[in-house]
């Protein structure tokens, strides 16, 4: 099989408050048509861009540094004015930033650079409507060269570096982006397919891209260099008019806005609020905890989860083994929250009190089970799980007396059970044992009542 | 004059409403003949204020700026109907300190010319000698001035369309520091020259009108310098030449007709009575000769970037379908130029000349308070003389140097020098180093004391 190269140019909206070049905010999904818009996003004759969003070229380098990339300090930057003729831009050209970073690497793949950009506005080819709401959000390009060698390989980046992207808590909404690939067969040219919106729409594309140009290498045919469309309802791709792709943007820096330089500052705050990226975290977690690799690279799927597993590991007691935190924190909590459908970043929860009702149980105050159950009504209301198991008496009992006294009970209420016992039918024991359970609401400490149960019976087959 | 207008109306001894009333009149009884004017405010008078540094003020913008629900037409076809939705920042600052805004002021085509003919309106006469052009692109401004229809105008100037109607019009123009004035609202012709200042009848009346649209912004938008702006119209002082070196340029003179080098010969003799140290000097004749070519590379594929909105999709017509042959010039010479594998060829060399220019000029502004030489090399032509374009272009060579280097420059009446019969102002420039904008005004007022102009 020959070799396979793919490469990629990922464009992702930061989460900012307001608009690039303007105060706009930028929720645009809530907002009406055309709300959230001012002179400067709808390009209005006259309108002067403000001085580039600062909020938007902090968070930029924040993901440049997750993404090990080095910043372009001490040179002056532009932004570029990118022309082109489409409904949706008001200006006729789309502003786009010269590289901020450079040279970083994810899960092996190398990242070239990564600028900033603004996005364009909707339009509806239906109605013919255009809605610039989405006018001027920042945008960041993310330009990795091919190092990818498969359809997989590619897919499992992306994964990788949407994560990435989650992680940063700076990328718009559900972490949607746009991708748009390159991929050359050995003994072809490189073929760009533009606009694919899904991980699964890139596997697909490049799935059928590389048979295509396998098939044509085959068949003694030359893969010419060329721009190709998706076409997401047939899973394939097809050629762009040579008109769309012979454009020329005709760059030219925009003269509204003065050249910028990134300053040690500026990179310093970035690294500063920067949160460490995943795939780093995950090793580290692995070093400095103990735990399984496949442990750690579950934890850091969520921030907050990674987060909430590292507090409890810094705070729990010491001599509790990481087993023990890793079971409660990852297995037990994380079960409840998937079934309420909530997140670490929703779920009512501190770590301090995940500790206190891991200290109940590990003294043996409350059963596993009430454990749970507390922790289970815990995470969506305002209690600790604790004060749960205080408000419904769910502390074990394992005060001797009283367990006596209900033991007492349970031996005059099942006549049957303890004649079955003394016959010898061991397991008669058990059933006497659930009784006061069910009496206790499951707080008797099982070993206490044991013990109890035992003396009181003598051993089975006695009569 | 408007200082003295101003001090009358905050005092009480005037009427505002009736003295922007009496400019209302004198628009409606001669701009027939001028066409000066595209525009006028009814409501005028109704929107003066007796308070402000500009109380009473009666000013006339160009037809570039934005004027909250007036037309905004760059005196094009391509926005005709059209309506400015927001004010520009400078139209804020005046109205902000009392004065009104009177009406519009015709243009050359989105300010792409120099005689004031390229308008869809129809050109603009000069009102100090009618059948010649006024200059331009801000025609209707410096012939509204000159004509007594305002106390004031702003203009805009991207290579001289502030200074070249002035010195055509005898009045006087402005073109400060690039990024001292904001530019918010200001329609594009070449972004980073675009600048606009006042065209008014005295440097004191001019220097008023800068200091209350200078500076910063809340916005920081198009503006390069976050500093205080200085009362430029208090701190004014002719004296001040006393103290400044005053180069006068000798290639400026030897590009010009004579009798307009004799002009600034005179004035530079002026201000060496007034106690200046005056000497010539030479720039160079490469950075002459680079200027014009530079600037107009530059300003075409400025200007295409700029027209790029205007796709027949928002506003009106795709401006490549209605507009006049300067304006389709410029904008096709700035596709072909801008084009991917011509860049290196024109537009990025342009850049570098400009970068050479600016560190020549500034070079020489460091021996130098100011330069001074003739505003515009040759008299206006009559009205619907045909020009080549390159006779069009080679008014601007002396004025846009100052653009090219970001430097504050003006233009004073001086005198009048005779044309075919014809009486016609001429004007004197002034060019100052960057953010000195008071020391050209102070040379600019001690020009006009001595000038032999007679309004």
């Amino acid at each position: 099989m020959p070799k396979v190269r793919i490469g990629f140019e990922v464009h992702v909206q930061l989460d900012t408050e307001s608009k690039l070049f303007c105060r706009c905010p930028t929720d645009y999904e809530e907002a009406e048509p055309n709300e959230n818009t001012c002179p400067i996003c709808t390009g209005m004759p006259g309108a002067k861009p403000l001085p580039p969003n600062r909020e938007a070229l902090l968070t930029a380098l924040e993901i440049a540094y997750m993404l090990g990339c080095k910043p372009v300090i001490g040179k002056q930057l532009y932004f570029q004015r990118k022309h082109y003729d489409y409904p949706d831009l008001p200006s006729g050209y789309q502003r786009t930033s010269t590289p901020i970073a450079v040279d970083g690497e994810l899960d092996g793949v190398r990242i070239r650079e990564i600028h900033v950009e603004e996005d364009p506005g909707r339009w509806d080819p239906s109605t013919g409507r255009v809605d610039y709401n989405r006018s001027g959000i920042p945008l960041i390009e993310i330009v990795t060269e091919p190092d990818m060698s498969s359809p997989e390989e590619a897919r499992d980046f992306l994964r990788r570096l949407l994560q990435v992207l989650r992680y940063s808590g700076k990328v718009k909404g559900d972490g949607g982006i746009r991708v748009d690939a390159n991929v050359s067969v050995e003994g072809g040219a490189r073929v760009e397919i533009k606009n694919i919106n899904s991980i699964k729409g890139v596997y697909r594309a490049l799935k059928f891209e590389i048979q295509r140009q396998l098939n044509l290498l085959k068949h003694g045919k030359e893969v010419r260099r060329e721009t190709r469309a998706y076409r997401e309802d047939q899973g394939t791709t097809v050629p762009m008019r040579a008109k769309e792709t012979a454009e020329d943007y005709r760059y030219i820096p925009d003269p509204d806005i003065p050249p910028f330089e990134i300053t040690e500052d500026m990179w310093e705050e970035a690294v500063a609020r920067a949160p460490e990226p995943p795939h780093k975290r995950a090793e580290r977690l692995v070093e400095e905890y103990g735990i399984s690799k496949e442990a750690a690279e579950a934890l850091v799927t969520e921030r907050e989860w990674a987060d909430f597993f590292e507090e409890v590991a810094q705070k729990a007691p010491d001599d509790w083994e990481i087993e023990f935190i890793d079971q409660w924190v990852r297995k037990e909590l994380k079960k409840i929250l998937n079934k309420k459908e909530l997140s670490f970043r929703e779920a009512k929860i501190e770590p301090e009190d995940l500790i206190e009702l891991m200290k109940l149980v590990r003294e043996g105050k409350v059963t596993r089970q009430n454990a749970l159950n507390a922790l289970w009504e815990a995470v969506d209301s305002d209690k600790s799980p604790v004060e749960v198991i205080e408000e419904e008496g769910l502390l074990r009992v394992s005060d001797e007396e009283k367990l006596a006294e209900v033991v007492e009970e349970v031996i005059e209420e099942n006549p049957q059970a303890v004649k079955d016992y003394k016959s010898g039918k061991e397991e008669a024991i058990h059933y006497l044992m659930g009784q006061v359970m069910r009496k206790t609401r499951g707080k008797a400490d099982p070993d206490v009542t044991m013990k109890l149960l035992r003396e009181r019976l003598g051993e089975p087959g006695e009569d | 004059m408007l200082v003295e207008a101003v001090e009358k109306v905050s005092s009480g001894r005037e009427d505002p409403k009736e003295r922007v009333h009496r400019y209302l009149e004198e628009i409606e009884e001669r701009d027939e003949d001028i066409n000066a004017v595209t525009y006028v405010n009814d409501d005028a008078p109704e929107e003066v204020s007796d308070e402000g540094r500009l109380a009473g003020a009666a000013i006339l913008v160009k037809a570039n700026i934005n004027v909250e629900g007036m037309p905004c037409d760059c005196a094009s076809r391509t926005l005709k109907g059209y309506r400015a939705p927001y004010d520009a920042t400078v139209v804020k600052r005046l109205r902000r300190e009392g004065a009104a805004i009177l009406g519009l002021a015709n243009m050359d085509e989105f300010a792409a010319g120099s005689s004031g003919e390229t308008s869809c309106h129809g050109p603009t006469d000069n009102p100090r000698c009618p059948g010649r052009i006024p200059g331009g692109s801000s025609s209707g401004s410096a012939a509204a001035v000159a004509a007594g229809f305002c106390d004031a105008a702003l203009g805009t100037d991207t290579g001289g369309s502030i200074r070249n109607p002035a010195s055509h019009c005898g009045v006087v123009g402005f073109k400060p520091t690039y990024g001292l004035v904001p530019r918010q609202g200001l329609i594009d012709l070449a972004m980073s020259f675009d600048q606009i200042g006042p065209i008014a009848r005295t440097v004191r009346d001019a220097a008023l009108v800068l200091e209350v649209i200078a500076g910063p912004s809340e916005e920081a938008e198009g503006t390069l310098r976050r500093t205080e702006v200085p009362r430029y119209s208090e701190l004014l002082d002719p004296d001040e030449v006393r103290h400044l070196r005053v180069g006068l340029v000798e290639e400026f003179l030897e590009v010009s007709e004579p009798e307009i080098a004799e002009v600034a010969k005179e004035a530079a003799k002026a201000l060496e009575s007034a106690g200046a140290e005056v000497e010539v000097v030479s720039v160079g004749r490469k950075l002459v000769d680079l200027a014009l070519p530079t600037y107009y590379i530059i300003n075409y594929v400025e200007f295409f970037s700029a027209t790029r909105r205007f796709d027949g999709r928002r506003y009106g017509r795709r401006i490549e379908h209605v507009c006049g042959r300067e304006v389709l010039r410029r904008i096709v010479a700035g596709a072909a130029i801008s084009r991917q594998e011509a860049r290196g060829k024109y537009y990025e060399r342009a850049l570098r000349a400009r970068s050479w220019i600016r560190s020549k000029l500034l070079e020489v502004l460091e021996e130098y308070d100011v330069l001074i030489g003739p505003t515009v090399p040759k008299p206006p032509h009559r009205l619907g003389e045909e020009l080549t374009v390159r006779e069009m272009y080679e008014y601007d060579v002396l004025t846009v140097i100052p653009n090219l280097a970001g430097c504050p420059a003006g233009t004073v009446p001086f005198d009048t020098i005779r044309v075919d019969g014809d009486e016609v102002p001429c004007g004197v420039q002034v060019i100052g180093r960057p953010w000195e904008d008071l020391t050209v005004l102070n040379a600019m007022a001690a020009l006009e004391d001595a000038a032999r102009f007679e309004p």
